[in-house]
């Protein structure tokens, strides 16, 4: 028994010695953890980050990454609050990245470590790591809207006469409001400040159609796949990964809301260094293609696409054919106005 | 003195007995004293945090806050009102099965309890949308035309929720009607009464205090119902604890959440006082 362990323990290490670059071992003065933890989105992205970011974490600095989910943005406050951080690095969920840093609860990240020169200056943030674009675009049943004959558009999807059926949106007032706008025949760069009493009342002209307002992420797709629904909204990554597994459902990109994920450092994070280090390795181009690839999120190193092959590339939001037919989610008048637009939001949904 | 005294006390056995049992309480005592009473009220200080009742006042004058609190209460209602309806027959029925069948009931209806109700709620779904199995099954039989509305709307929430809680009504009525004297009914027969009348003048006023029980459960739990109506509801139904959930998570106003936690509180606490004095009247008159 114990000649196994020990024979292990120096197999182990003399692997992690093979595997360490030269850098890492002349940044040997940081005192190394045995490892750190990572909390981000659970399920399938989860294990995606194993096999890409965590794994290459671990081969490059001999650090386990233990992943935890889900994205909790009560906990994060509590546990900054308490003094009590478990996670080095959280994903943040939606549009609270800025909410995170308007509260103090994120480190600023160290951009002597974090090498975000080549980032587009736009996305690029003191306290924010910019790690993906997602968008909340429109879907349809191909079987019921053949050969491009779906709605192009906010304003074709609320024509129920054309485009008849039942449809879903998200139970929330986020991109609703937008599209809602958008279908009125508001400018796409004149959507904020939101007229949050404009959007509202053309939602009401919608709403004897919507037949399932959706709540969590997975159920748009299910609506879709089930037929319980014709049209709906949902985040991209959803509906791609139905229709690479054959269901009859497709993605309008006009009128998409495109926004990026973001990862932060909670402040008072255990090896603050290792967290920094953990983001850097998030910027490789080759796994960020390979998180692309497999759920349509693309990272926002502008290499990445070189690495995507071609068939992909009509699948994510950053293509620019599709990138000119979305605009960018407000994230600064959310962060403003998110609970009074919810609270208006949800007057409107009790009123019958 | 003071030795006669403690001779005295340790020499009357139900004191020592009553004592006995006050330290093998006491464990279970402080943990709930730790992990709920101190929470909860440092939760309910959190409400009026900022030193005034604004939060409170917020959430009283809103009429959507009203409005939801109302709505979730008649809910609540629905729910006890079928529960207990389904309940009292599966309670008597078990009250009177052998053994074989009290235990195959009770594993059926135990069995949801093993079960995540995030898996209960998605299963639901399976069976109650508009292509599910219950509508495409009722349509192949040509019953239906057009498939029934079960889903996403009240109907949906009822039926998620209602399963979820029929084990806390059938249970504590089930040990009522246990603890009634078998004799009691036979000596109303015996005397010429109906089996309707034996049952409606001696069993059910005497499994009083375990609807009571089971009523009170149910309205209560229900009452803090957030997932189910979230995804039955498909956005046709709003909860309190729906409404204290956004703020908690997604707003981060917890001063508003504590405000709306207590008003639930203290409107769970007055029905509650008020079932138990309107049931508990009864209850001794039968007595």
């Amino acid at each position: 028994m114990s000649i196994k362990t020990t024979r292990r323990a120096v197999l182990g290490a003399g692997l992690a010695a093979a595997t360490l670059p030269l850098p890492a071992i002349a940044q040997s003065s940081v005192p190394k953890p045995d490892r750190i933890v990572v909390n981000a989105s659970g399920g399938a992205m989860a294990n995606l980050f194993r096999r890409t970011y965590n794994a290459e974490f671990e081969k490059r600095h001999g650090i386990r990454v233990v992943d935890t989910s889900p994205v909790d943005f009560g906990k994060l406050r509590a546990m900054v609050e308490s003094g009590n951080v478990e996670w080095s690095v959280t994903e943040l969920g939606g549009q609270d990245f800025v909410r995170a840093k308007n509260m103090n609860l994120l480190e600023p990240l160290d951009l002597s470590i974090i090498d975000l020169s080549k980032y587009p200056a736009a996305v690029r943030d003191t306290h924010a790591f910019p790690s993906s674009v997602y968008s909340t675009v429109m879907a349809y049943r191909t079987d019921v809207f053949r050969d491009g004959s779906h709605p192009k558009g906010w304003a074709e999807f609320w024509d129920v006469r054309r485009f008849p059926g039942p449809r879903s949106l998200r139970n929330h007032p986020v991109d609703n409001l937008e599209f809602a706008l958008l279908a009125d025949g508001v400018e796409p760069d004149k959507l904020y400040p939101i007229d949050i009493d404009r959007a509202l009342r053309k939602m009401t002209e919608l709403r004897p159609h919507i037949s399932v307002w959706w709540t969590t992420g997975a159920q748009p797709a299910q609506l879709l796949v089930d037929r319980e629904v014709v049209l709906a909204s949902g985040w991209n990554g959803r509906f791609y990964d139905i229709a690479k597994r054959g269901a009859p459902v497709a993605v309008e990109w006009q009128g998409g809301s495109a926004k990026q994920n973001a990862f932060g450092i909670p402040r008072g994070a255990p090896h603050l260094h290792w967290a920094n280090q953990f983001l850097q390795v998030m910027t490789t181009p080759e796994l960020q293609a390979v998180y692309a690839t497999e759920l349509a999120y693309p990272g926002l190193h502008p290499d990445t696409v070189n690495f995507v092959a071609e068939d992909i590339k009509p699948h994510l939001p950053t293509t620019p054919a599709n990138l000119e037919k979305q605009f960018w989610l407000g994230v600064d008048w959310w962060t403003e106005n998110g609970q009074r637009a919810q609270e208006a939001w949800n007057r409107w949904m009790l009123r019958r | 003195m003071s030795s006669a005294t403690a001779d005295r006390r340790r020499a009357d056995p139900a004191r020592a007995r009553e004592r006995m049992l006050v330290m093998l309480a006491l464990p279970a005592l402080l943990l709930l004293g730790v992990i709920f009473i101190w929470p909860l009220l440092r939760l309910l200080s959190m409400s009026v945090a900022d030193g005034t009742l604004d939060q409170f006042e917020k959430a009283a004058l809103d009429d959507l806050y009203v409005m939801v609190l109302y709505e979730s209460m008649e809910i609540a209602v629905l729910v006890t009102v079928i529960c207990l309806a389904l309940a009292y027959p599966v309670a008597a029925w078990l009250a009177q099965a052998g053994r074989t069948g009290f235990i195959l009931g009770m594993f059926f209806l135990l069995l949801p309890f093993w079960t995540s109700i995030l898996v209960r709620t998605y299963a639901w779904m399976v069976l109650l949308g508009r292509n599910g199995v219950i509508n495409r099954t009722l349509r192949d039989w040509g019953w239906i035309e057009f498939p029934l509305p079960l889903l996403h709307n009240l109907t949906g929430v009822l039926i998620g929720i209602v399963h979820v809680m029929l084990p806390y009504m059938v249970i504590p009525i089930y040990a009522a009607l246990l603890r009634i004297d078998p004799d009691l009914r036979r000596a109303a027969e015996g005397l010429g009464a109906p089996a309707w009348r034996a049952f409606l003048r001696v069993t059910l006023p005497l499994s009083l205090p375990g609807v009571f029980a089971g009523c009170a459960l149910v309205f209560v739990i229900t009452l803090g119902f957030f997932i189910t109506p979230a995804l039955l509801g498909g956005g046709q139904v709003m909860m309190i604890a729906m409404l204290i959930e956004q703020q908690v998570r997604e707003f981060l106003d917890w001063n508003f959440a504590a405000a709306l936690a207590t008003v639930l509180l203290a409107a769970t606490l007055v029905i509650y006082a008020a079932l138990a004095k309107l049931t508990g009247g009864q209850g001794h008159g039968a007595r």
